[in-house]
């Protein structure tokens, strides 16, 4: 039964949803500004109003997590998991093919990323199974959870390729198995491994990487190496956010976008464009709105009422944190060049509508945290 | 699990941390670094396409101005296929198709296909690119420089390349003056390249130039050279026409000629102007440096005598003959009958340092400072360097180069009374709005005393009264004071003096008590008739007479045709 009673309005978890309306609405802005004409001719391209549609959309969707119970989500977790794993399949046969990777999947007149829904799946899945085993699981993880969890949609998402959700699922994995309690040991020695086998398999992997993957790595180790090549996405994005000081050019005053010269100006670098307009003093405005969601989502997983809701919290707070953090090194060049969204203000239908489904797990967790469970 | 929020609270805020630090060497340490990167890529300095100056003559006609036209350019780069482009854009332009595709082809991402194509083209070419979709082809608007009456003075003006850019006349010696407010102009430009501030550039001109060249009198010369030219078949001319007074020149043309909208049509040396690139050997006309040197020193008066019933004269182991037996002549008529026996005589009175000195003094041997390029200074030997003859053949215009400017100017010297004057062909050089940047000074040096240029002026006004040679070269009402001269050339071949290339040549002034001109007609190899009485004498007269009464100038007072003129 849904339960809409007043202590569902009384809790309602407000801070978390102000801060996505307001990062939204920054959003939209800084698309308008983007993705406005050069110099003032010519037609202003209508990103930002799709936007603002896929923001109420979104905000619509929002409020139906957030009234759903978050349990409802548990029942359904594996058959949800199930979908999920067979539509990344499909994607890999089916799937349309643009710059270079195989991420879309067609449905009539609609087309959107299975794995943008994929990762939700994974929380919810890998949370319920966690709780499932509950005890029995003495800090370890038996094979086939690392296969079904971890190794198989990895081998999935990498075959698009898409890296981004590949750190996020095996970040999520990590962040989710650590949550629970698994053996910090276990946890440590599945990373070494990890990475003292990069040198061993590194020729592999380089070998099986797209040329614009391989480019990419090359251009983030040296960017100067040729500017106008592959390093230009992050020397462009340097010269957006260096030019723009201590108090910015002003809104709708930047010029690296609209004079095109950065690319992926009002999707993957909106965060240079906004830093380009409002500055240092903006930009540490704006990361800090990131630190109190991040912040908050971790109180939340600390105050929910059961174990399936922190590992929910905690799970969505870690993919925020993964997004942002992975978006805003490539924008500042400090990590490699991963086509990563900025969470809630970039350009993008689907990735909005899955932060915003996201963000109401999360409030949906907040906000039930006095209620009584009933099993 | 509070203990493990707590840390998992910290690092976040670590994270947070080190994105601030990151930002602030970006934003605050780095930040002109990066700012002049942007500045750097998005600000191009271009080349504004300067609307050249105008060449306007004395009154303000038109003598060289821009016509607007169009280029049309390919980005190679964005072309796939370029030989559907070629086809489609050879049936506009009047190209070989394989030459356009060479052009599109080239691994280059600009180049002009056609330029400066009248509107008609332009208007065909685009409705091909339209129909046919053709890609990276694009068009650009360029000025195109027009002398509206052709081969008028076309040695004066010059011409320009196809970028503007002056190459002869006056086209190249003020090219700066014409294209003056050309700076660079700082437009913003995307990363594609395009430039966007266009909307806010103005059309930037240079300074007109205003030439000192009277077109009348200018086409009045060209229209009577190209009759002698044709009429005696003669292998080039000279006319150059000047204020004695202020050095400007009036008139200035060259034969053979040429159309500067077209000067690739035509040899190289049809475009030199001969009146300042090219050396001759005056002959007579250069009596005029002894008679005033003799004069200034004071070595004769105007009735000294001379012996001259020899014929001929003895020099340096080299005999010079006159064209005539003459008996003993007074000074006076020594320069009127063109006694070669007598001005060496007078020569050597004057010995060679004082010979060679007032050459130098009137000029021979320097550029005259012209305000056009190619000018040559001509030569004039060190006395030290004279053989036994040179003393005379210099005096009757011998074993010398000048220029007919150099000629021109010394007969000036006589007309203005005795000044030196630096020729000029600009007037004054004036903005686009009318300010004026640059008026030509009058630059005169004291050559003569005002007395011995009166009493030489007289001799060469007076010489032909009784019975002279060139009435051909008489003015209608208007006394002309000038001389005649008739140089053999040297034959490559034998590089000995021909016996049938002469140069005939007529200077002189008008009117000659108060000149309002000064001016040379040069006639090289005229066949059917050498003499520069007969050559030259008439192609003056029109032109003067002409002129005069284009000027206005009254008639003299006297009604008798009088000339000065020897031979």
């Amino acid at each position: 039964m849904i339960a809409i009673d007043r202590r569902l309005t009384k809790n309602f978890d407000w801070l978390t949803f102000a801060i996505i309306i307001a990062l939204a609405l920054i959003g939209i802005s800084t698309i308008y500004s983007a993705t406005r004409p050069p110099a003032g001719v010519g037609e202003h391209s209508d990103f930002y109003l799709k936007q603002i549609l896929w923001l109420t959309i979104s905000i619509a969707a929002l409020f139906v997590v957030v009234f759903f119970d978050y349990r409802w989500f548990y029942k359904f977790a594996y058959p949800l998991y199930g979908i999920g794993l067979m539509l990344l399949t499909i994607v890999l046969f089916a799937g349309r093919t643009s710059l270079g990777a195989r991420r879309w999947l067609n449905i009539g007149p609609l087309s959107f990323q299975p794995s943008e829904f994929f990762r939700m799946m994974f929380i919810i899945a890998f949370s319920a199974y966690l709780v499932n085993r509950g005890e029995e699981l003495k800090g370890r993880l038996p094979a086939s959870a690392i296969f079904v969890f971890a190794l198989f949609p990895m081998i999935l998402v990498i075959k698009q390729p898409d890296l981004g959700t590949a750190i996020l699922l095996s970040a999520l994995f990590v962040s989710l198995s650590l949550a629970k309690g698994i053996s910090r040991r276990i946890m440590t020695a599945i990373l070494v491994i990890g990475l003292v086998s990069i040198p061993f398999f590194g020729n592999i992997a380089w070998d099986g990487l797209k040329d614009y993957q391989k480019n990419r790595l090359i251009a983030f180790i040296d960017p100067e190496v040729d500017p106008a090549g592959i390093g230009y996405h992050i020397a462009q994005s340097k010269i957006s956010i260096g030019s723009g000081g201590l108090t910015g050019k002003g809104y709708l005053k930047g010029t690296q976008g609209p004079l095109r010269f950065l690319p992926e100006k009002h999707t993957d670098f909106i965060f240079a464009v906004f830093a380009e307009e409002w500055g240092f003093s903006g930009s540490i405005f704006l990361v800090g709105i990131y630190l109190t969601l991040f912040l908050r989502g971790i109180d939340t997983a600390m105050k929910a009422k059961d174990e399936y809701g922190r590992l929910l919290a905690t799970g969505v707070t870690s993919m925020f944190f993964v997004y942002f953090t992975v978006n805003i090194g490539m924008t500042l060049g400090m990590t490699p060049v991963v086509g990563v969204p900025l969470p809630f203000m970039s350009y993008g239908g689907t990735s909005l509508l899955s932060n915003f489904i996201a963000a109401g797990i999360l409030i949906s967790v907040r906000t039930r945290r006095f209620e009584l469970f009933y099993p | 699990m509070k203990k493990r929020a707590i840390i998992l609270g910290v690092l976040v805020t670590i994270g947070y941390i080190a994105v601030a630090a990151r930002l602030s060497q970006i934003m605050l340490v780095e930040h002109d670094l990066f700012t002049a990167k942007a500045k750097g890529q998005q600000i191009k300095k271009e080349a504004v396409p300067v609307k050249r100056g105008m060449i306007l003559d004395r009154a303000g006609r038109e003598l060289a101005v821009n016509l607007d036209t169009e280029s049309v350019f390919a980005n190679p780069s964005e072309i796939p296929s370029p030989e559907r482009v070629a086809d489609s854009l050879s049936k506009g332009i009047k190209k070989n198709p394989d030459v356009i595709l060479a052009k599109l082809s080239a691994d280059k991402k600009f180049n002009w296909i056609e330029r400066k194509l009248d509107t008609e083209d332009t208007n065909r070419i685009k409705e091909i690119v339209k129909d046919s979709k053709l890609e990276g082809v694009g068009f650009f608007p360029e000025m195109k420089r027009f002398y509206p009456r052709g081969k008028l003075a076309s040695h004066v003006i010059g011409y320009v390349d196809i970028d503007n850019n002056g190459l002869e006349g006056i086209e190249m010696s003020y090219h700066k003056h014409l294209t003056t407010r050309g700076e660079n102009l700082k437009v913003v430009r995307d990363a594609r390249g395009n430039v966007l501030s266009e909307g806010q550039r103005k059309e930037i001109k240079g300074n007109n130039i205003v030439l000192t060249v009277d077109e009348v009198l200018q086409h009045i010369m060209e229209r009577n050279i190209d009759e002698v030219v044709s009429k005696y078949s003669a292998a080039a001319a000279v006319g150059i026409m000047m204020d004695p007074k202020t050095g400007e020149i009036l008139a200035m043309t060259s034969r053979p000629t040429y159309d500067p909208n077209n000067p690739a049509d035509v040899k190289a040396g049809q475009r030199r102007n001969r009146g300042i690139t090219d050396c001759y050997e005056p002959g007579s006309t250069f009596k005029v440096i002894v008679g005033t040197a003799a004069l200034e020193e004071k070595v004769v008066n105007p009735n000294s005598k001379f012996d001259c019933s020899a014929g001929s004269i003895e020099v340096g182991g080299g005999r010079i003959k006159d064209a005539h037996k003459h008996g003993v002549l007074t000074f006076k008529e020594v320069i009127q009958k063109s006694s070669n026996v007598g001005t060496i005589q007078i020569a050597l009175k004057l010995g060679r340092q004082r010979v060679y000195d007032y050459i130098k003094r009137f000029g021979f041997g320097e550029k005259s400072g012209i305000d056009l390029v190619g000018e040559v200074s001509g030569a004039v030997k060190k006395p030290a360097r004279w053989s036994g003859m040179t003393i005379g053949a210099i005096s009757i215009g011998q074993e010398v180069a000048v220029t007919p400017l150099q000629v021109l100017r010394a007969y000036a010297a006589i007309a203005n009374g005795g000044y030196l004057v630096k020729p000029h062909l600009v007037s004054q050089v004036v903005s686009p709005e009318g300010e004026q940047i640059y008026k030509a000074a009058i630059k005169a040096e004291r050559i003569l005393s005002d007395e011995n240029v009166e009493t030489f002026r007289n001799i060469l006004k007076t010489v032909t009264e009784e019975g002279g040679t060139a009435t051909t070269a008489a003015v209608d009402g208007n006394l002309v004071a000038g001389k005649t001269g008739t140089a053999q050339l040297i034959d490559p071949r034998t590089k000995r003096y021909s016996k049938d290339r002469f140069i005939s040549s007529f200077v002189g002034f008008v009117p000659a008590d108060k000149p309002k001109l000064a001016m040379i007609v040069v006639v090289y190899e005229p066949r059917g008739a050498i003499y520069g009485g007969v050559v030259a004498g008439p192609v003056f007269k029109k032109i003067a007479g002409e002129s005069l009464s284009h000027l206005s100038v009254l008639r003299d007072d006297a009604k008798e045709k009088r000339l000065v003129i020897s031979n």
